[in-house]
């Protein structure tokens, strides 16, 4: 009697269907698949109660490695190759990561006043190539119609860090390609002809003064901001008979078929702290010796000190026309100290004087 | 703080020594050598622990060597950099020692002016900025009609910078001349310079300027000034209640605060031992250039 | 007492209206300085009855070095230009104590035969662009000036 009760509910429990269920499948791909240079890098410090003895060898090795790095030559100087290698409109090269140092004025030969932002491009290496055969960033359902343009991918770090300060993971990204760790790792997608080989160092030559850049970076974090300082809103009346009613947006939709907050609307929440590029800053004049940029305007985002990467431009009427340092400056030790922009009036120049016209 | 303390007992002194000096004039023609002698014996037992280091002094001299001290705008490389394009103009074109209070004749070239020249004299009442952005401000009343400029100190179109007077007043800003009676603050603009003898120090001018009845631009009553003589007039019974209220006698005992104003003197010593040497051989340069100047002028005259 | 004086100044302190220094714009009913000798401009002056903006003719509303403005002097509209201003200028142009006009006629010639005070230098170049071939002629009043700044 039970077994044939037990039956019936199976049978009865087998017909039963179920729709619509939304499971989280095991199997199912990840939305984002972060690149697999994203691995942690911070590492929790500990005191590891080493001798003093230890402690003098680990800072040997570490002076060694050092030392090792800064003796490497540029492979540009071994490979002859180079010269074969041409520049065309179509091509994208590498670009830059520099850390904005500040600002201050330079004047034109006219005795017009610019503000200029200036940036530092340290210790740039390339760290590594990615054909685009290998290269396979995140998967999308999205079916590609149209075959694209196939770009390279190149990592390039800035700022050379002790090896011990980083995680194992991070330290083994550089350490399988021969360099030390650094501390600013960025993609660039490249053309296959501007790829440069492990270990090339990148310098502010790779641009040149009178060429326009795109420069992005995160801007200002300004946390928590109410409409005003974010939007712009005018806010409301101090007085007139105004009760707790200064600074807020006021209405924020229509009623009837509106009767909804519409996407998009104008809110308080976090301000800052995104990337944002601005596109087409020229260059006014370069240090060799630093490699320092001096770039017009002062609306390149960030604070003093933030990092920030350059490319050459997108805008279609600012886009290079002569080539440029393909696929980038080779190291010499012969380059003039400073590259003036024709318009820029020197320093050590004599004072500015107009003609009667 | 101890440097700010230090500045103001050093102006006093100034300030009486300049008053001495002064009578002892009047009353006598003695050499100016014994004076020093007696002035070195007066500060020394009035000087604070703390060292005395001549090379400090440049930051009354070259105020706009010293960076901002704002800790977000610092950045040791493009300080460095702006130094030494400050420099290079400054072997282009002499830039006198001068302070707020002194007299001063600049000369531009003007795309817009007649001779594409334009010279302005005018006493010096702001001074701000460092670095390349340093500005002064040159306040004359001409035709009746009070006019101010405003020049950038490091801009390429700045032909020269005369000292008419060089001397001191007795507050940091004078922005107060803007309300002051037209008197105190009327030059010529064809002033002959006046020649300090070699070696003395910068006068203090005491002079203490009347300011026109209210309303003024400012609220002035409440900022302390030396240089004003007859604010007191101006002002009603609400006026001084409020100045009470509103005064903050600590600030002066805010250590941090003045920390935070200032530049250490490390920092300090080690921006004056970069720019230092290059500086006194273009002051020894121009000195020997204008002695050659001097020569000469007279023969041209007599042919 | 003290306390009560200081209950008594704190509606005082807190009251509305802004009490800085303003920007010194010259805008609608601004009162101005006649610095020509035309015969309107020197009685107005001289009987405290300063002439007022009525109109700046330029896009913004605000007049700044240079700019034509309609102002009311004496019951009566005349044009005038601004010649000098109060608000802080740009570096190297001067800043005056006083916002300047030079009264003027439909065609540009001043009603005057003489400014009294300096002149800024930027207007020669300022007036020279305003100016078109057929319109008025404003550079007429460069003419008049005794001294640039």
């Amino acid at each position: 009697m039970a077994t044939s009760n037990m039956k019936l509910l199976c049978s009865v429990l087998n017909k039963m269907r179920i729709d619509h269920i939304t499971t989280r499948s095991i199997n199912s791909p990840p939305r984002f698949r972060p690149p697999y240079w994203y691995l942690p890098k911070e590492r929790v410090m500990s005191d590891e109660m080493l001798t003093q003895e230890n402690k003098d060898f680990l800072e040997e090795v570490k002076q060694d490695k050092l030392n090792l790095q800064n003796t490497l030559e540029s492979p540009l100087i071994k490979s002859e190759t180079q010269e074969t290698l041409q520049w065309t409109p179509g091509t994208r090269r590498t670009g830059l990561i520099a850390r904005k140092i500040g600002n201050y004025p330079l004047w034109s030969k006219d005795g017009k006043k610019f503000q200029t932002t200036l940036l530092q491009v340290v210790d740039n290496h390339v760290i590594k190539y990615i054909p685009p055969e290998e290269f396979k960033p995140m998967k999308t359902s999205k079916v590609v119609w149209k075959e694209k343009r196939k770009l390279g991918c190149l990592l390039v770090g800035s700022e050379t860090i002790d090896p011990s300060t980083v995680t194992k993971e991070y330290c083994g990204l550089f350490n399988t390609v021969g360099m030390l760790p650094k501390r600013h790792l960025c993609r660039f997608m490249v053309s296959p002809q501007a790829s440069l080989p492990t270990g090339t160092p990148l310098f502010a030559t790779h641009f040149r003064v009178g060429d326009y850049v795109d420069v992005r970076a995160k801007t200002m974090d300004r946390g928590f901001q109410g409409v005003m300082k974010r939007w712009g809103f005018k806010g409301m009346p101090a007085s007139h008979g105004v009760t707790k009613t200064h600074r807020r947006p006021g209405n924020i939709g229509a009623g009837g078929e509106k009767a909804r907050v519409w996407p998009g609307t104008k809110m308080p929440g976090h301000m800052g702290n995104r990337w944002r590029t601005l596109r087409g800053v020229k260059i006014l004049r370069i240090n060799t010796k630093h490699n320092i940029l001096w770039m017009l305007g002062v609306a390149i985002p960030g604070e003093t000190g933030a990092m920030c990467y350059l490319f050459d431009t997108v805008l279609p009427l600012k886009k290079l026309k002569t080539p440029p340092p393909f696929p980038t400056h080779p190291p010499a030790d012969d380059l003039p100290l400073e590259y003036y922009d024709d318009s820029i009036h020197l320093f050590e120049e004599p004072t500015i004087t107009f003609e009667e016209s | 703080m101890s440097l700010v303390i230090r500045k103001s007992t050093v102006e006093i002194l100034c300030a009486a020594k300049w008053i001495f000096r002064r009578d002892c004039r009047l009353l006598s023609t003695l050499p100016e050598k014994t004076e020093i002698v007696v002035d070195e014996k007066e500060r020394i037992p009035g000087r604070k622990t703390r060292s005395y280091n001549p090379i400090l002094e440049n930051r009354h001299v070259y105020p706009e060597f010293l960076p901002d001290p704002n800790p977000n705008w610092r950045n040791s490389l493009r300080e460095k950099m702006e130094r030494a394009d400050m420099l290079k103009r400054r072997s282009q074109i002499d830039i006198p020692e001068f302070y707020v209070g002194s007299i001063l004749a600049v000369t531009i070239s003007d795309p817009h002016a007649q001779g594409k020249t334009n010279r302005f004299v005018g006493i010096c009442i702001e001074r701000k900025g460092c670095g390349l952005r340093a500005e002064f401000t040159l306040r004359n009343v001409v035709d009746h009609q009070g006019i101010e400029v405003r020049y950038e100190l490091y801009d390429p179109t700045i032909q020269s910078i005369q000292v008419l007077r060089l001397e001191k007043r007795l507050d940091d800003k004078l922005l107060y001349l803007r309300d002051a009676l037209p008197e105190y603050c009327t030059f010529p603009l064809d002033m002959d310079p006046e020649i300090l003898p070699e070696g003395t120090p910068v006068p203090i001018n005491p002079v203490q300027v009347k300011l026109k009845p209210r309303p003024w631009l400012e609220r002035w009553e409440r900022q302390e000034l030396k240089g004003v003589s007859n604010i007191e007039e101006h002002l009603k019974e609400k006026d001084r209640v409020r100045r009470e209220l509103r005064k903050t006698p600590w600030e002066k005992y805010d250590l941090m605060k003045n920390y935070r104003k200032t530049i250490p003197a490390e920092e300090q010593s080690e921006i004056w031992n970069e720019v230092y040497n290059q500086l006194q051989q273009m002051r020894v340069s121009r000195k020997k250039m204008s002695r050659k100047r001097t020569v000469t002028t007279p023969k041209t005259q007599l042919a | 007492m003290f306390r009560s004086l200081i209950n008594k100044l704190i509606p005082v302190q807190s009251c509305g209206f802004h009490t800085t220094s303003c920007l010194n714009e010259v805008q609608l009913l601004t009162r101005l300085r006649v610095v020509d000798n035309s015969e309107i401009g020197k009685r107005a002056m001289a009987e405290g009855k300063p002439p007022k903006v009525i109109c700046v003719y330029n896009k913004k509303r605000v007049g700044y070095i240079g700019d034509r403005v309609l102002v009311a002097i004496k019951g009566q509209k005349k044009k005038g230009i601004l010649v000098g201003l109060k608000q802080t200028q740009k570096v190297k142009v001067p800043k005056f104590d006083s916002n300047n006009v030079v009264l003027i006629d439909d065609n540009g010639t001043p009603l005057g035969t003489r400014i009294h005070v300096p002149i800024p230098t930027i207007l020669r170049t300022i007036l020279k662009e305003k100016t078109h071939a057929k319109g008025a002629d404003y550079t007429k009043l460069l003419g008049i000036a005794t001294r640039f700044v």
